[in-house]
């Protein structure tokens, strides 16, 4: 039982990093741009299935941590432009715009890699003995780059040019255009970020995963309830949303099925939202 | 707007004499539909609430009905009677947890709310029967001695949908108008001066909640007799979210919009499927295309090009003199 | 009338460490008009948003006409008579004049019927066109409130502070962006009003308080400073010192001191 128990609960930690990196491009893209991205987890699906290419074209599954992010980001540049911005910031209607947005990406996924869910084989194989279980070695490297991926991102945020830029506009946009800060471009760029952050939490979920273009439409409202619980742009509260989220249900499987581990950190969710709707982690807001 | 009305009054008795009969089924379906869509309008459009937890209410009302008559053997008011008392009844319990937030948290937690039930519905398969769903036969509406009405003869089920359907309009229309439905407007447009000009901006909303939940669930029940069936698919809360893209883009805070909205997008469907499979690349695009240059929705555009054009004819009918003095 | 209409206890309100109402204990007469004034960040706007219960105090009590009002619900104290307006002016923007005006009268009814028209209203209809032609609006009552003019806007807000026969009525900053005409119109009419209802005034444009008000209390940082007639207020060593940086208020007092 102890091992259940360790197994679920590292498998729930290493998803709930994944799901953390998700989730911030969802708070950036959220609490920049006040939209609610009905695409967001069609853009981790489609990092999933970008991955499944670059792997049938290539051979090779490690370069896809490199193309599909890059892909992800210009796809979300180009999301935003033709899409986003002409709506003008009325959040209302970006609800049916990223709605169309997500029609759109799922269908022609649909269209190009078809409607069967496939899977992609972890490209290490093998076990590791850890805390004395046999765990997944994969889920192990997935772990090190979700790490890596967020460790990053936060190094971006806080000390580029850009990621300052990005802080800035967010928290004041009219003092930052009035220092010259190109608010329109940062929009862009920020988009991109959040496609490409989804993207790549694809590509390492997509060997643990099955790769389906229906594939985000169950993650979608894990990512809004991690942002909402974390607190609206506490980004670092966000991240240690997801991971608590998917730690606690991982653990409830142990004892009970799948479905009643998710109905129950449901229940919790809306046990927050309702007692605490800033969020749990609020002294880390910046 | 008297126009669309008198339009949709004739619509029963030519469609089904000049096009093929499934059609009828179909603008049947458009409207249950669009009784759906006007549960999330009346919420969206009218109070301001966003709500992702319509398709909840749906489901109460379909499963109502379906359990009703396939575990209970309830006949078909009483299972009727059962689906919408089922979707009001949880909408007033959901609702007086989730109207004490706004706007995006709002949103959340309808959906965590329709997510909660849509687990319980796939993992209790012994009384939903899940994503499959059950099936069941249909009990009479009326019989009268020896002769019964029922869905069985499509052209009553197509004119009661209809009745139906125009009636919740109708209840709509005058709740709209009246004193409540001012205080609606009131709530969505500045809640601040509405609870300071003494208006219970919490109740406000909770009632608007389960008038919604009484939409949703009527449509939902109308869905189960039309098809015998009931699915905990249809309580995912991506369906709501389709209902709300369909009012949106017909027209939010409209009465008329949820109709054409739904319309537009369910037409699409099944005319472009029978050709090309890949029918909702266009619905995306539609969805996309109508928010950036028809932000007021279809009906706005509508009234727009109506203003313009009264507005033109007005001035052409001014004469020349006047117009230029003034 | 010279009892108490308004009256707090020790009330405290912070935001943080930001202590904004300081220990606040203020008895207003009615019958006579009160203005409230004081430099920025006094807690003027504080104070009336702790009265009509868009904010809960830390600690204190609010009492209107011997009634404990404290921490009752801003629709509950808007019931007892007790009306405002903004600071931000705030109206239905996407509802026409006459619409703004209808839901707040019908607003104060108990029960709004969910499905009779709103329009038979007659009585409604009655005093909403009454209220227009008080407060000189009657030709703009189809305008949509949006497209208003500042000044419009901040008429139709004291409009619909008085359609409604309020007890107490709340101004804040009523004539703040208004026209000299406009500003000339709305004094007129608050003078007019005063009369009748009970008024307490919050304003910056120190020609208008000395103009129409009786009784002035002067906040500053949270508490009062001091409190009586125009003439003391523009004797007042300290109130001058509370205003220094504002030269043009600094000035006013001193032309009103030696009036």
């Amino acid at each position: 039982m102890m091992d259940t128990l360790l197994l679920l609960a590292l498998n729930g930690l290493i998803w709930g990093l994944i799901i953390a990196l998700i989730a911030l491009g969802l708070s950036v893209i959220f609490g920049l741009l006040d939209i609610i991205n009905i695409a967001h987890g069609d853009f981790f699906m489609v990092g999933t299935v970008l991955a499944w290419f670059v792997l049938e074209a290539t051979g090779n599954f490690w370069v896809g941590f490199l193309i599909v992010p890059l892909i992800c980001f210009i796809l979300g540049a180009l999301i935003q432009r033709a899409v986003i911005q002409p709506i003008r910031g009325a959040a209302a209607l970006s609800i049916v715009a990223t709605f169309g947005v997500s029609l759109i990406l799922q269908e022609v996924v649909r269209m190009t890699f078809g409607a069967t869910p496939r899977r992609i084989l972890p490209p290490v194989e093998g076990t590791l003995s850890l805390f004395g279980i046999q765990y997944d070695i994969y889920r192990l490297y997935a772990a090190a780059f979700s790490i890596a991926a967020l460790a990053a991102f936060f190094l971006f945020l806080n000390y580029t040019k850009i990621g300052t830029w990005m802080r800035a506009v967010r928290h004041d946009r009219e003092t930052a255009t009035a220092m010259g800060i190109p608010a329109k471009l940062i929009y862009v760029l920020t988009f991109g970020v959040g496609f490409a952050l989804a993207g790549f939490g694809g590509v390492v979920a997509a060997p643990i995963t099955t790769v389906d273009f229906r594939g985000g439409v169950d993650l979608l409202p894990v990512c809004f309830i991690a942002v909402i619980v974390g607190g609206l742009g506490n980004l670092p509260g966000t991240a240690a949303a997801a991971i608590l989220l998917a730690l606690m249900e991982g653990v409830i499987q142990s004892v009970a099925n799948p479905t009643v581990a998710r109905i129950s950190s449901l229940v919790l969710m809306s046990a927050v939202l309702l007692l605490r709707p800033q969020g749990l982690f609020k002294g880390f807001a910046k | 707007m008297v126009i669309f009305a008198a339009f949709l009054l004739t619509v029963p008795w030519t469609i089904p004499a000049l096009i093929n009969s499934f059609w009828v089924s179909v603008i049947a379906e458009i409207l249950i539909w669009s009784l759906f869509a006007a549960s999330a309008n009346l919420l969206f459009g009218y109070v301001g609430l966003l709500s992702f937890g319509q398709a909840l209410f749906f489901g109460f009302g379909m499963y109502g009905v379906g359990i009703g008559i396939d575990q209970l053997g309830l006949s078909f008011w009483p299972a009727f009677g059962l689906g919408i008392a089922a979707s009001m009844a949880m909408a007033l319990v959901a609702g007086v947890f989730a109207v004490r937030l706004t706007w995006h948290y709002f949103a959340i937690i309808t959906v965590v709310f329709s997510l909660i039930f849509y687990f319980l519905a796939v993992s209790m398969k012994w009384l939903t029967g899940g994503d499959d769903g059950i099936n069941f036969s249909l009990p009479p509406t009326f019989s009268f001695g020896s002769s019964q009405w029922s869905f069985a003869d499509a052209n009553f089920q197509y004119f009661f949908i209809l009745a139906t359907v125009a009636f919740c309009f109708f209840l709509m229309r005058l709740v709209i108008g009246s004193s409540l439905g001012k205080a609606f407007m009131a709530v969505r447009e500045n809640d601040v001066r509405a609870s300071l000009i003494g208006l219970n901006v919490y109740l406000i909303r909770l009632t608007a909640f389960v008038m919604a939940g009484f939409l949703a669930g009527v449509s939902g029940a109308l869905f189960a007799f039309f098809g015998r069936y009931a699915s905990a698919t249809y309580m995912f809360y991506h369906v709501s979210g389709e209902g709300l893209v369909w009012a949106i883009v017909g027209g939010a805070g409209t009465l008329f919009g949820p109709i054409i909205g739904t319309t537009v997008f369910i037409i699409i469907r099944e005319v472009v499927s029978t050709h090309w499979e890949h029918h909702s690349l266009i619905v995306g695009a539609l969805a996309i295309l109508v928010v950036i240059f028809a932000p007021k929705g279809l009906v706005g555009l509508w009234r727009e090009t109506i203003d313009r054009l009264m507005a033109s004819r007005a001035e052409r009918s001014i004469p020349a003199k006047v117009r230029i003095e003034s | 009338m010279s009892e108490t209409i308004l009256r707090t206890e020790n009330l405290t309100k912070r935001f943080g460490g930001l202590t904004a109402t300081d220990n606040l204990s203020l008895n207003l007469a009615g019958g006579r008009l009160q203005a409230i004034i004081g430099p920025n960040g006094a807690g003027k706007t504080t104070l009336f948003n702790l009265i009509s219960g868009l904010l809960k105090p830390e600690s204190g009590r609010i009492f209107f006409r011997d009634r404990d009002i404290t921490g009752l619900r801003p629709h509950e104290i808007s019931r007892l008579g007790i009306k405002r307006t903004m600071q931000i002016k705030s109206v239905f923007n996407q509802l026409s004049v006459m619409e703004n005006l209808w839901i707040t009268r019908q607003a104060s009814q108990r029960f709004l019927h969910p499905f009779r028209p709103a329009s038979r209203d007659n009585a409604t209809r009655e005093r909403v066109e009454q209220t227009l032609e008080q407060v000189g609006m009657t030709a703009l009552a189809n305008r949509i409130a949006g497209t208003l003019s500042y000044g419009d806007v901040a008429m139709l807000e004291i409009g619909m502070a008085l359609i409604s026969d309020p007890k107490l009525l709340l101004l804040d900053e009523p004539i703040c962006g208004m026209s000299p005409a406009e500003t000339e119109r709305a004094v007129e009419k608050i003078r007019e009003l005063a009369r009748r209802i009970d008024i307490i005034i919050i304003e910056h444009d120190m020609e208008v308080v000395f103009n129409i008000a009786d009784d002035i209390t002067v906040l500053a940082q949270g508490a009062i400073l001091v409190s009586g007639d125009p003439d003391e207020i523009s004797n007042n060593e300290r109130v001058r010192e509370a205003y220094l940086g504002r030269p043009e208020d600094e000035d006013y007092i001193e032309e009103a001191a030696h009036a």
